[in-house]
């Protein structure tokens, strides 16, 4: 069994000290050291000391008595300084146990991140993705089942899912691979409902659905013979911080396999031109947020530089003839709407352009349905192989 | 309520995982604690909505449990844990041998959890330059876990601490 190691960390610039870990010490002789940093730490600090609790899995009463003491005492001596611990909504307990500090010393403030990770959060978490995710799924798969197994797929491995959405994937690699254990998990409370949802109507109990921060998750390190995360690395501002947390729950020897788009490669005949402009502006739009859904062939440096190796890059494209043409629009649908319908409009996007926009989604979807029609969309798949 | 009323209830709890072990091999290593609460609460959190989180939060609350056997308990005897479900409901049942006269102690800080002033208390302890007793330990279970506690009679010298965690509820 492997604890996550505690860690005791004062980061001046920031006048932030963290506590991660597991720490559940017998005496507090045992924390002397950690404590005795934390109050120099608060010796030090002006204004604001930021106390980040998000990636502390456990504390016992005697470490929290212990560190809560030294807060409570620098409150009564200090009346300049202020004290802001920041919980996490995914470990419940350090939300509740950290709250009765704010109610001891008004000098105290605990809040609890979970929201604003990243810029495009509210667009990704709403139900209004939900169809694209289902849709989008559901195309891919045909192509990702075959080239699944050369990046590590196979039946009886420990695997997770990280940014699951609504779970479809972890469903349909459970039934073509049993995998002998899947943890599939995301930020967004009502795409995990609607995982576990469908999870029950196919009588499925044994995946574990999980709400969790994908940057900082509670899930152990060195774990996993597989990790999964798909489309997800282009929707965060700093990718990289993500795949180091990919890369520690992996098991050494294990596989990190990674899908992600370069929409301005998304293309359609007939009315080809009309389609590339509004691909073209899907990618600045998405940037506008902080997204890079250009993504996809940068893979293989974002693979190499957070330090795996035998790395394997492909890419695929699906298109209106992998099987009902209907399907291909239907994702193109949801796109619109979430992109032309709501991201446009957030960005402040004049009328007369989102109607622009909004064309080039209609004539992709003509060509998907065209008799003689062809419409694309490419997807760049990698993995990266933790060094043993 | 009397116990022929309770009983038909508590027969709803299903067993799910016990231990047992000599209460001095359990003292001979502080991390049993740790590790007992981790692996017990991985075990039965499996077939929770949320097993990572269901299995931190119960980890959590075992091992305050176990903690608080290791630091009150004493050598003679066995140690035993059991848990049980009803619903979104766990029950621990946690039985070790302590040194005479500590019932009476286990019994006012089980009480005390009951009182209206629990929460002050608990606000006054932290603020109390004393570390966490047994007490406090029981207090934090009832305010931060919602635990319903309980002590279940026994011979002497061993108690037993009957706690439920309704952690199913809070966590999803
Ligand atoms: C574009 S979707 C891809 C979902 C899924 N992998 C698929 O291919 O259908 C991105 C997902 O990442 C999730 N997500 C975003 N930020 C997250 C975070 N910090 N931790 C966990 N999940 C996150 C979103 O809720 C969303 O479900």
């Amino acid at each position: 069994m492997l604890a996550a190691p505690f860690q005791a960390e004062f980061d001046a610039n920031s006048q932030e000290f963290s506590f991660a870990g597991v720490i559940r010490p017998r005496s507090v002789d045992e924390i002397a050291h950690s404590i005795s940093m934390f109050r120099n730490a608060i010796d030090e600090a002006r204004g604001v000391l930021y106390i980040n609790v998000k990636r502390l899995a456990q504390m016992n009463n005697t470490a929290f008595h212990a560190f809560s003491r030294v807060v409570l005492d620098a409150c009564r001596t200090r009346s300049d300084i202020r004290f802001v611990v920041v919980t996490s909504s995914v470990v419940g307990w350090t939300e509740r146990m950290f709250r009765h500090l704010g109610k001891i010393e008004p000098q105290i403030r605990v809040e609890v991140y979970d929201s604003k990770f990243y810029p495009g959060q509210s667009f990704v978490e709403d139900t209004s993705f939900i169809p694209i995710l289902r849709t989008q799924t559901k195309m891919t798969w045909r192509h990702e089942r075959k080239i699944l197994p050369r990046h590590g797929m196979r039946p009886g491995i420990v695997m997770a899912d990280i940014c699951c959405g609504i779970g479809d994937f972890a469903v349909l690699v459970r039934k073509e691979f049993q995998p002998a254990r899947i943890v599939a998990l995301d930020h967004s409370k009502a795409s995990l409902a609607y995982a576990r949802d469908v999870a029950k109507n196919f009588g499925i109990s044994d995946i574990e659905y999980s709400y969790g921060d994908a940057s900082e998750m509670l899930l152990e390190d060195n774990q996993f013979d597989l990790v999964t995360c798909r489309h997800s690395l282009q929707i965060f501002n700093q990718p990289d911080l993500l795949l180091k947390e990919l890369y520690r729950i992996c098991k050494p020897g294990g596989r990190v396999y990674i899908t992600n788009e370069k929409n301005s490669h998304c293309l359609g005949e007939p009315r080809a031109q009309s389609i590339q402009w509004t691909y073209n502006e899907v990618a600045k739009l998405f940037s506008h947020f902080e997204m890079d859904v250009e993504l996809g062939p940068k893979s293989r440096r974002y693979l190499a530089d957070a330090g795996f190796d035998d790395i394997l890059v492909e890419s695929f494209m699906v298109t209106n003839h992998d099987g009902d043409p209907q399907d291909f629009a239907d994702v193109i649908t949801a796109w619109e709407n979430v992109y032309a319908g709501e991201m446009a409009v957030k960005r402040g996007d004049p009328a007369e352009f989102i109607e622009r926009f909004r064309q080039g989604f209609r004539d992709h979807i003509f060509a998907a349905l065209h008799p003689k029609g062809y419409a694309g969309w490419p997807i760049w798949a990698a993995s990266g192989r933790k060094p043993l | 309520m009397n116990a022929a009323q309770r009983q038909p209830a508590e027969m709803k709890y299903e067993p799910l995982l016990q231990f047992e072990m000599e209460m001095g091999t359990f003292l001979s290593d502080w991390q049993h604690c740790d590790q007992l609460s981790t692996y017990m609460a991985r075990m039965i959190s499996h077939n929770r909505t949320d097993p990572l989180r269901h299995s931190n939060f119960f980890s959590s609350a075992l091992n305050e449990l176990l903690e608080v056997s290791f630091r009150g308990g004493s050598p003679e005897g066995r140690i035993g844990c059991a848990v049980y479900r009803q619903g979104p409901k766990e029950r621990v049942k946690l039985s070790f041998p302590c040194p005479p006269g500590h019932q009476q102690f286990f019994r006012e800080a089980v009480a005390r959890t009951h009182r209206n002033d629990a929460y002050a208390r608990y606000l006054d302890a932290l603020s109390s330059d004393l570390g966490p007793s047994r007490e406090v330990v029981l207090l934090d279970l009832a305010i931060n876990f919602d635990a319903e506690i309980r002590l279940e009679e026994e011979a002497p010298p061993s108690i037993t601490i009957i706690v439920d965690l309704p952690l199913e509820g809070i966590v999803s």
